[in-house]
């Protein structure tokens, strides 16, 4: 679209005429124009969309919905310092993908998952491998990790760390953010206790409190053994 | 393509606007040209005039918000 275009539609902006409207949709319908809202928005969705994370999960990550769970997720961590923009999208995440989409997107934001990878990178024989890992813990991630919400104790985050580890997962991880990082805190002795086949490994901020919990495999291996 | 910021322009151009290109509004909500809300195509909740974004591809006014944006960016990955 020429300068001179631009000008005139600029000017029947401000002056709102039913003839410069009528210009404006033809010019939408030749697709010479189009009619966006917060550029903020679109800023945000395309530094997510061309961040190495997401290029390098595109990589490994063949499961299309997965893959837009795991953008959501570096989304959120984008938008964390920004409670409206964060708490906006939390709603809209449940909306589409319910409450585990949400806790796919948590595992994500709060470097859960580049974490895991990290791990899994040590004992990896194919991109394949990687990619079922990877798909499978997503896929079944209230297998993998205690979400703390506000209205948890100490007793219940044992609990349900004791339930999800009857199941042996590979990893397990307890995550919480704001108020309950103390309650975590308090949990971390009896949990490593609990926990004797697995290699604790911290992941604290100033606001979050992230147990990762990884499976011994030597140790593992030997009991096996024994029995 | 050239590109118009929806938040510079006042409630009753977009309604305009919305009924050049065979939409409708209640002042409040985009209808369709029978009247009924239309629904987000990604979220599929009602758009309000103010805080609605319209994009090519045979027409697609979607809710101003994040989600929406980037499903949208994936399924007309050269418009915006």
């Amino acid at each position: 679209m020429s300068s001179n275009v631009s000008e005139g539609i600029t000017t029947a902006l401000l002056k709102f005429s039913e003839e410069k409207i009528k210009q404006l949709a033809e010019y939408f319908r030749t697709n010479k124009l189009k009619f966006l809202g917060n550029s903020e928005t679109i800023k945000i969705a395309k530094e997510v969309r061309d961040s190495g994370e997401l290029i390098f999960y595109k990589a490994y990550i063949k499961d299309k919905p997965l893959l837009f769970n795991i953008k959501l997720g570096l989304i959120l961590r984008r938008v964390e310092n920004d409670p409206e923009k964060l708490s906006d999208l939390r709603e809209k995440i449940i909306r589409k993908f319910q409450i585990k989409g949400l806790h796919i997107a948590y595992f994500v934001q709060n470097g859960i998952l580049n974490r895991y990878v990290g791990i899994l990178l040590d004992n990896l024989d194919s991109a394949e491998t990687l990619n079922k890992i990877i798909a499978n813990t997503l896929e079944n991630i209230e297998k993998h990790v205690v979400f703390v919400s506000w209205k948890y104790k100490s007793r219940d985050i044992i609990q349900e760390t004791m339930t999800l580890s009857a199941q042996k997962p590979n990893i397990l991880i307890i995550s919480g953010a704001g108020n309950t990082r103390k309650e975590i805190l308090d949990s971390e002795s009896q949990l490593s206790a609990i926990l004797k086949n697995y290699e604790l490994e911290k992941m604290s901020t100033e606001k979050k409190e992230i147990l990762f919990f990884k499976i011994n495999m030597l140790l593992e291996k030997n009991k096996q053994t024994k029995i | 393509m050239e590109t118009i910021s929806l938040k510079e322009i006042s409630t009753e151009s977009k309604i305009a606007l919305l009924k050049e290109l065979d939409f409708d509004s209640d002042g409040e909500y985009v209808l369709n040209s029978e009247g009924n809300k239309i629904l987000d195509r990604y979220l599929e909740i009602p758009i309000k005039v103010n805080n609605m974004v319209i994009l090519p591809g045979s027409t697609i006014i979607l809710d101003d918000n994040i989600l929406s944006i980037s499903k949208y960016m994936e399924e007309f990955p050269d418009v915006l």
